[in-house]
């Protein structure tokens, strides 16, 4: 029932044009879904209007669930598993013998949250081996701008493009 | 109601034959005994004998095929011996003797395998302990190099037939009045006396000649022209409070080395009770074993020593109020004055030794002892020694008669003279004009290979024998293995030839003895309770008051003849470990270090730094030197405490025919022997020249000479000890806050009060006492043996990897030390510099056997990242071969080096033909001991398996093991018993005795890794002033 | 009005480059053909690694006993070897997480080579840490499995199991934070891609990644949080395998100086070994335009800086082996200075310690031979450092009667040259397939640092003087 959305693209060849044009636009009431750039632009997000990412939050939680992993597997295995005695060290009592279980602590602190993060964020952007891309223009990650309007079907397209080529775009796509 | 089914018609009819025999196997009677010839009734008698037929069925059958296939594979007993339960060792009473060496020993086998040899401490001969040469022995008894078949000219004949041929040569020579020799090495059994005896009887122009390589025929000599009795005396070294020894290493290569050793240690000992020691001065021109213990050694030239006995002569006949005699060693004066003083002092408790086989001098030393009444306190010749009967005129003789061609039969049994003869090459010559040769040799060696006729005797663990060793002394030789191969011995060959119808040697000698029976005793019981026991001593003989009848002037005036005829003296030594030769191919003795240079694999010339110096030779160096008209070139070996002008080299070595592992391996030194005045000198004088040819690698496994000044061995005087028994032992302190700290005090680890750390059954330990190891590296053996620790050669040795888990560690003292670095204005660059060179002229010697410590704060346990080396409950450090994964952490980070790597697989790599790869020596192994496999690394396991089999017999007995049941291989086998192993937790051992002592400490205490070994503190027996002297630097 | 940055601020981009201009010299070499030189590198280094590999398998085939290490030498050369790479690893991380977190705009055209660089160099460290096991085929062992009885697992006591963790945490992190800097990358390769396969390819290698904002604000925020974990890896890491050394009881081992010491030396040979590596690439790729001598000045001056680290550390080992007044430590050090080894100390010192402070003179930091050379002989002087270390304090330690010598055998010597080829074979692949320079990272200060930005400011400038 619903007409497929429709989008139309502005292609920028001017980081700081575009940056204007995606403020002014979306002051204006054109609903500026996305931008793609060949880098990243600092005040996009704003301009944008993007909430804060909280990949870093994840990455916490990964690291102190490796830190408690990392003891747990410690203290099970040398401690309550099969307690040894080595050399005469205090291996009979977790906080005894923590000053020798530190570096493996930190270590694996480490290793969950990089990877915990890295996978996280690759799963939110949904890229993976083996993802199409959504190409709009190849010159988009070489030296070029593309923002992505949608266009409502209140709204008059010629109108719209009309507003996207004269925020600087060099082209209107879509 | 359940079902019953019936075995048989018999089970039902429950007949009372049935119920009798329903539990055997077997229920019906199986002949067994039958099937092997015995009457059914003696198979309750004398079972023993029984056992080893049967066992001989397994082993013989297994090694008849040991040529082609693995002797692992071993054949199942088709009827188990009673007395053979897999897994459990058996021992047996026995006895070694070659005609050099003598041991009253017990026999480990397993399965029906002889693979250890420990020592018989009811013997009163050889009971504290076993030489590395006797450790060793037993791995003769599986050499590939043996001799299998019966040879005639080289080629394999039956038994038969050689014994028809010699048998009528024999009648034949006999028949025309030919002569016939038996030519031997000493022989101890009385019985094989009796044997050639009755061979005499049947050809009566036998004559049987005694010879042997390394010979006392001077003392013989010298005892016939002094009291009448061509015999040697046997020596109380334990009743001697002064002990001169003039070039004599009566530790290990003199007579009867174990028991001197054994003596010798009871003197050295100190403790709280036993606040004196003997005094110990060896007069002499190499560094032997005996010299590097001594308290004081003077070096003097081998053409000195003949003046220098007379030197001392008179300084003790003049204080004996006897005529001086003529001649002497004015150098020596002063010296030889004190040395007087101290023997004249401790007059009936002095001791003077001699190793010169020279008669004159023997004469005065007679002499010399007779005046200080050492007769019946320290030497005895009633109960005399018959350890060497050779009889170097006769073998003089006999060479001569056999060039002359009036010799026309020889039989050479336990004897290598075309090795070992001064004049070899002589004998090898007459040898050819001889009609019937034959040897008796284990192997074609040297000897044999020149004779017709090769009839192999047994190894002495597949033979019966008796021996007298000392005159009233008996042990008996009983074979604990079937024989391996095609031989038979020499005394049944004898009797065979001589048409002595007895079933076996054994039944012969049995005969003999049955004249020894005690009036009390029936025969079997007196015969088992020998064969049990091995040795048997009889009431001492009568009393003789001796009296002196040596003419000392002529001895001297011959003797001060003796003079140097060449710019060096040349001394040719016995080794520790090679011994005459005899075992040259025994791999274990070739690799054992020798105790002084820790050289394996080789014999050199020894040159002191000094000589060579002038003669600007270095270690390696090839050198001619010529003697007469033989020169021998050898590599130079830079070795401190030489006499000025003297080298030295070891006999033993250079076989040509003794197999792979001493083919040519080394010099031939015997040739340096000349025959002076009656009999063999072994010292010579000649020219050293330096060798155009390539320098040549002497590999040791001790490359560092010197303590560098630490606290590794610590040592004091026997003055200073008396007035304080923690002299030269300060305790270990820390500097902390808290001020000086014991290290063990300031620990931040476990102790033992620690849930996880108790020693709630045992802590086992070790106690070494450096005073009383004498360095002779039987230990070392021992634990090669006991542990199937790995040979790994002479270029393993060069690259530091030889494998041993015990070690003895020699240290010589250096010039500088820390203390005296000041006086000589040495910056501490210099000091160090100065510390790693040896004294050169007459260092102090230091011995230190080092085997894992089994630290309780362990350092290599803790740095193992797969937990492959952990503690055990009972204080061992314990080590899971096939856990680890082979890092070598553990190792680098031992602080003693004791930890062992296995770089190659030396039980798979052909690289290692010795005892772990070479399949007929395989049967040597300890069943009980893991093969380590390629990249493990391995270490002392405190013997471990002994521990557990000790801990067992306990636990079945319901009790706690007793002190001295279980016991190390090293301890075990100690002759001074300078090891002792024990149980911290057992307030009656010994080892804790000793670790209250004050002279304890453990090794690098400041480390406070807590060994479970510790060290007690070298004391020397200098003279009152030397010791002030020491005060005075102290 | 672009983003201002004052005009002192160094030219990063040189030769008034487009940014399209940019995209293409950076996607150059791998759309291209390769040239003669880099065929040249590639045929030696891959004799090299074959050299490798056979040495290896005779090891494992023969066993350790090919080596020349021994009773009381258990380690020579082996963990020299790994030590030195482990070493040199560490540049690459410090370059992009510790610079990135200082804000050190001149990061950006160095990093990926420099990560590129730590990978291989950990993979050739890791590769000595399996050879030098007696029983290389249960080096798994090492990790906390199991036996098959189920209970013995390893010992966390043993700082050889600190180091499993610590390398494999190390080199997982380094993999994953340079590959996620890849992504962009890899897109704009696709997006240029003219041929099916490299299509093909370079779309599998990019994830699909287009370069939304959203993606964008995700890539910077993880960059940032991945700087920030690996700042204190990389500082762990090193300080892990200097434990191997210093929780040891051997005399020249058994020293607390040891972690800080260890990572300025780690950081310091590892500068040395991305100056070797870029001065190469930058001439053979021609990126001079972008690894400006600029660039080689700043990593001099990070050079001499660790250089004099490590000599004063140097100097306080020695100090405290006097001070202690523990025999055993003293003597330690007086061997290595003037024992039978001294000829390793003091090439050691030459190379380390002196060779660096001519660093000092801004003539020589920007003179593009002379530290080519420079990197080379500090490289040489690394190595020694881990010999002295390893096998002078071994060889003579507590009991002298257990001193010896060691001497290394053709295998060894094999090893480590192979190791070279181990290393280079794949990073001059990573020259040809990989884009060598973070060119979306580039682009960023492409409105700030490139020479012609530059130009201007200084031109509005002298405007502003003439009208003012």
């Amino acid at each position: 029932m619903d007409s497929p959305k429709r989008f139309v693209y502005g292609i920028y060849n001017d980081e700081h044009t575009l940056l204007h044009a995606v403020e002014h636009l979306r002051h204006e009431g054109i609903d500026v879904k996305d931008v793609v750039s060949p880098y990243p632009i600092h005040g996009m997000d704003d301009a944008l209007g993007l909430i804060p990412t909280r990949i870093s939050i994840a990455s916490f939680m990964f690291g102190i669930t490796g830190t408690s992993l990392a003891l747990l597997m410690l203290w099970y295995m040398n401690i309550h598993d099969w307690p040894m005695d080595i050399g005469g060290k205090p291996s009979f009592a977790l906080f005894k013998n923590i000053p020798d279980f530190i570096p493996v602590t930190f270590e694996s602190t480490v290793l969950l949250a990089a990877h915990g993060m890295v996978i996280t964020f690759l799963l939110r952007c949904k890229i993976l081996p083996g993802v199409e891309p959504e190409v709009i223009d190849p010159r988009s990650t070489d030296d070029h701008f593309v923002m992505k309007v949608r266009v409502w079907e209140d709204e008059n397209e010629s109108n719209v493009r009309a507003m996207i080529s004269k925020s600087g775009a060099i082209e209107v796509k879509g | 109601m359940e079902k019953k089914y019936w075995k048989g018609v018999e089970e039902l009819n429950n007949s009372p034959e049935f119920l009798k025999h329903r539990n055997n196997e077997f229920t019906e009677h199986l002949p067994i005994e039958e099937s092997l010839g015995i009457k059914a009734s003696s198979i309750t008698e004398s079972t023993r004998r029984d056992f080893l037929k049967f066992l001989g069925f397994g082993v013989a059958a297994a090694s008849l095929a040991a040529c082609e296939t693995p002797i692992r594979k071993t054949l199942p007993y088709v009827i188990k011996p009673e007395d053979v339960i897999p897994g459990v060792p058996n021992f047996y009473a026995s006895t070694f003797s070659d005609g050099h060496d003598y041991a009253s020993i017990l026999v480990k086998t397993r399965e029906g395998r002889p693979i250890k040899i420990e020592p018989n401490d009811l013997s009163p001969i050889s009971g504290k302990g076993v030489s590395a040469r006797v450790q060793a022995s037993v791995l003769g008894l599986y050499d590939n190099a043996r001799t299998k078949k019966f040879l005639i000219n080289g080629m394999p004949a039956s038994k038969d037939t050689l014994d028809k041929e010699v048998k009528s040569k024999l009648a034949d020579i006999a028949g025309r009045g030919g002569n016939i020799r038996i030519l031997s090495s000493t022989i101890l059994s009385p019985s094989t006396k009796k044997v050639i005896a009755d061979f005499t009887a049947k050809y009566p122009t036998t004559k049987h000649i005694t010879y042997d390589a390394i010979s006392n025929y001077g003392m013989l000599k010298a005892n016939e022209l002094s009291f009448g009795k061509a015999a040697l005396p046997s020596y109380h070294f334990e009743n001697a409070d002064v002990i001169v020894s003039i070039g004599c290493d009566f530790l290990t290569n003199w007579i009867s080395p174990i028991e001197h050793a054994g003596q010798y240690g009871q003197t050295r000992k100190v403790n709280k009770d036993k606040k004196t020691m003997s005094r110990h001065i060896q007069i002499e021109s190499n560094l032997s074993l005996t010299g590097s213990n001594a308290d004081d050694r003077i070096r003097i030239r081998p053409s000195e020593q003949g003046a220098t006995v007379i030197t001392l002569y008179n300084k003790i006949a003049a204080k004996a109020g006897q005529t001086a005699l003529s001649g002497g060693n004015s150098a020596m004066d002063a010296i030889a004055g004190k040395i007087a003083d101290e023997l004249w002092n401790a007059k009936g408790k002095a001791l003077v030794v001699s190793g010169s086989n020279n008669i004159n001098e023997q004469v005065l030393i007679n002499g010399i002892n007779m005046m200080l009444g050492s007769y019946d306190s320290t030497i005895d010749l009633d109960r005399h020694s018959n350890m060497k009967q050779g009889n170097d005129a006769a073998f003089v003789e006999l060479v001569n008669e056999m060039n002359a061609g009036s010799v026309a039969a020889l039989l050479v049994y336990n004897s290598n003279p075309a090795y070992t003869a001064p004049n070899a090459k002589a004998f090898a010559d007459g040898l050819k004009k001889v009609e019937l040769s034959l040897s008796f040799a284990d192997r074609t060696d040297e000897t044999a290979a020149l004779c017709k006729y090769l009839a192999p005797d047994n190894h002495y663990l597949e033979s019966w024998n008796d021996y007298e060793p000392i005159n009233g002394s008996y042990s008996l030789c009983q074979p604990t293995i079937q024989k391996l191969y095609d031989t038979r011995q020499a005394q049944e060959s004898l009797l065979t030839w001589a048409d002595i119808p007895v079933a076996s040697f054994h039944d012969y000698i049995a005969e003999h003895w049955k004249g020894m029976t005690p009036a009390e005793m029936s025969f079997d019981s007196f015969w088992t309770k020998s064969l049990q026991e091995g040795t048997l001593v009889t009431n001492a003989p009568a009393k003789r008051t001796l009296s002196f009848a040596g003419n000392v002037n002529d001895a001297a005036s011959s003797l001060s003849n003796q003079k140097s005829s060449g710019e060096v003296d040349i001394v040719i030594y016995e080794k520790t470990g090679i011994g005459n030769g005899s075992q040259a191919n025994n791999p274990w003795l070739q690799e054992l270090p020798d105790p002084v240079s820790k050289v394996c694999w080789d014999n050199y010339f020894c040159v002191s730094p000094k000589l060579a110096k002038e003669k600007s030779l270095e270690q390696g160096n090839m050198i001619d030197v010529k003697v007469g008209d033989t020169t021998i070139s050898g590599p130079v070996y830079l070795q401190p405490g030489m006499a000025e002008k003297t080298i030295a080299i070891a006999m033993g070595y250079g076989r040509t025919n003794a197999g792979d592992a001493a083919n040519n391996v080394g010099k031939n030194a015997y040739p340096f022997i000349s025959v002076v005045s009656g009999s063999m000198q072994y010292w010579a004088s000649g020219a050293l020249n330096k060798s155009t040819a390539d320098d040549y690698k002497i590999y040791t496994t001790q490359t560092h000479q010197t303590m560098m000044g630490r606290e590794i061995v610590k040592e004091t005087t026997l003055a200073e000890w008396q007035k304080n028994p923690k002299a030269g032992n300060p305790d270990v302190l820390i500097e902390t806050p808290e001020g000086k700290q014991r290290p063990k005090d300031v620990d931040l680890w476990a102790t033992e009060a620690q849930p996880g750390f108790e020693r709630p059954n045992h802590a086992w330990g070790m106690a070494i006492d450096l005073n009383s190891c004498i360095g002779c590296g039987a230990c070392v053996v021992a634990c090669n043996a006991e542990n199937n620790v790995a040979v790994v050669g002479k270029d393993e040795i060069g690259r530091s990897r030889e494998m041993h888990w015990i070690r003895i560690d020699r240290y010589y003292s250096s010039d500088v030390t820390k203390e005296n670095a000041e006086e000589k204005h040495l910056g501490q660059l210099s000091m160090y510099g100065e510390m790693e060179k040896p004294t050169v002229e007459n260092p102090k010697v230091f011995f230190q056997p080092i085997m894992c410590q089994h630290c309780n704060h362990a350092p290599c346990e803790t740095v193992c990242p797969v937990v492959a080396t952990t503690h055990s409950s009972d204080g061992l450090n314990m080590m899971a071969y096939n856990r680890c994964v082979g890092t070598r952490y553990c190792a680098n980070n031992c602080p003693y080096k004791v930890r062992r790597f296995n770089w190659f697989n030396y039980s798979e790599s052909a690289k290692f033909p010795y005892t772990l790869y070479s399949e007929s020596e395989r049967m040597v192994l300890n069943p009980d001991v893991t093969i380590r496999s390629r990249g493990v690394m391995e270490k002392c396991s405190m013997c471990i398996q002994r521990i557990q089999s000790g801990k067992l017999t306990a636990k079945k007995e319901s009790r706690r093991p007793k002190d001295g049941e279980i016991k190390t291989a090293c301890a075990q086998t100690c002759p001074t018993n300078a090891i002792v192993f024990g149980d911290y937790k057992d307030s009656s051992s010994q080892m804790l005795s000793m670790f209250k002592e004050e002279r304890s400490y453990w090794l690098l205490e400041e480390l406070d890794v807590q060994p479970s070994v510790f060290y007690q503190t070298k004391v020397w027996n200098h003279k009152a002033e030397e010791s002030k002297k020491e005060e005075v630097k102290a | 009005m672009s983003i201002v940055e004052s005009d002192l601020r160094p030219v990063l981009i040189t030769g008034d480059k487009t940014m399209h201009q940019i995209t293409e010299d950076i996607c150059r070499p791998i759309e291209g053909k390769a040239n003669k030189y880099w065929w040249m590198a590639f045929i030696v280094a891959s004799a090299a690694l074959t050299w490798w590999v056979i040495c290896l398998s005779y090891t494992i085939g023969v066993g350790l006993g090919t080596w020349g290490e021994n009773k009381t030498v258990g380690w020579a050369w082996d963990i020299t070897n790994f030590v030195w790479w482990v070493g040199i690893g560490h540049a690459g991380t410090l370059i992009s997480a510790i610079l990135l977190l200082f804000r050190q705009k001149w990061r950006l055209s160095i990093n990926r080579s420099a990560e590129a660089m730590t990978i291989f160099a950990v993979i050739c460290a890791a590769s000595f840490i399996v050879s030098h096991m007696g029983r290389p085929w249960v080096a798994y062992w090492s990790f906390p499995f199991a036996n098959q009885f189920g209970s013995l697992w390893v010992n966390f006591n043993s700082p050889l199991i600190w180091d499993v963790f610590a390398i494999s945490t190390y080199f997982t992190v380094s993999l994953v934070f340079w590959y996620s800097g890849l992504l962009p990358d890899f897109a704009v390769v696709r997006d240029r891609a003219k041929t099916k396969s490299m299509k093909f390819w370079y779309t599998l290698l990019s994830f699909g990644w287009s370069g939304t904002a959203k993606n964008w604000q995700r890539f910077e925020e993880m960059s940032l949080v991945l700087a920030g974990l690996s700042a204190p890896l990389v500082l762990s890491v090193h300080s892990v395998v200097s434990m191997d050394f210093a929780t040891s009881i051997v005399p020249g081992w058994h020293t607390t100086i040891f972690p800080p010491y260890f990572v300025a030396g780690a950081i310091f040979s590892g500068f040395a070994m991305v100056q070797t590596l870029l001065i190469i690439t930058r001439k053979v790729l021609g990126m001079e335009d972008y690894i400006t001598l600029y660039h080689i000045d700043m990593m001099n001056r990070i050079i001499v800086l660790t250089g004099s680290i490590v000599g004063i550390a140097y100097m306080s080992e020695f100090f405290i082996a006097w001070y202690s007044g523990v025999e055993y430590e003293s003597y330690a050090f007086i061997n290595r200075a003037t024992g039978p080894y001294w000829w390793a100390y003091w090439s050691m010192m030459t190379c380390n310690v002196i060779s660096p402070q001519l660093f000092w003179s801004q003539k020589l930091r920007r003179n593009v031979t002379f530290t080519f050379f420079m990197s080379i002989i500090v490289n040489i002087g690394m190595w020694f450092e881990r010999f002295v270390i390893i096998v002078t304090s071994l060889h003579r330690d507590y009991v002298p009667s257990s001193w010896v010598m060691y001497h290394p055998t053709w295998v060894e010597m094999g090893l480590f040259i192979g190791s070279l080829g181990l290393f280079f074979v794949p990073f001059l692949l990573f020259t040809r397939f990989f884009p060598v320079i973070a060119m979306s990272e580039l682009k960023t200060i492409f409105h700030s640092s490139t020479s012609q930005v530059k130009r201007q400011q200084k031109e509005d400038k002298k405007g502003e003087l003439i009208n003012g």
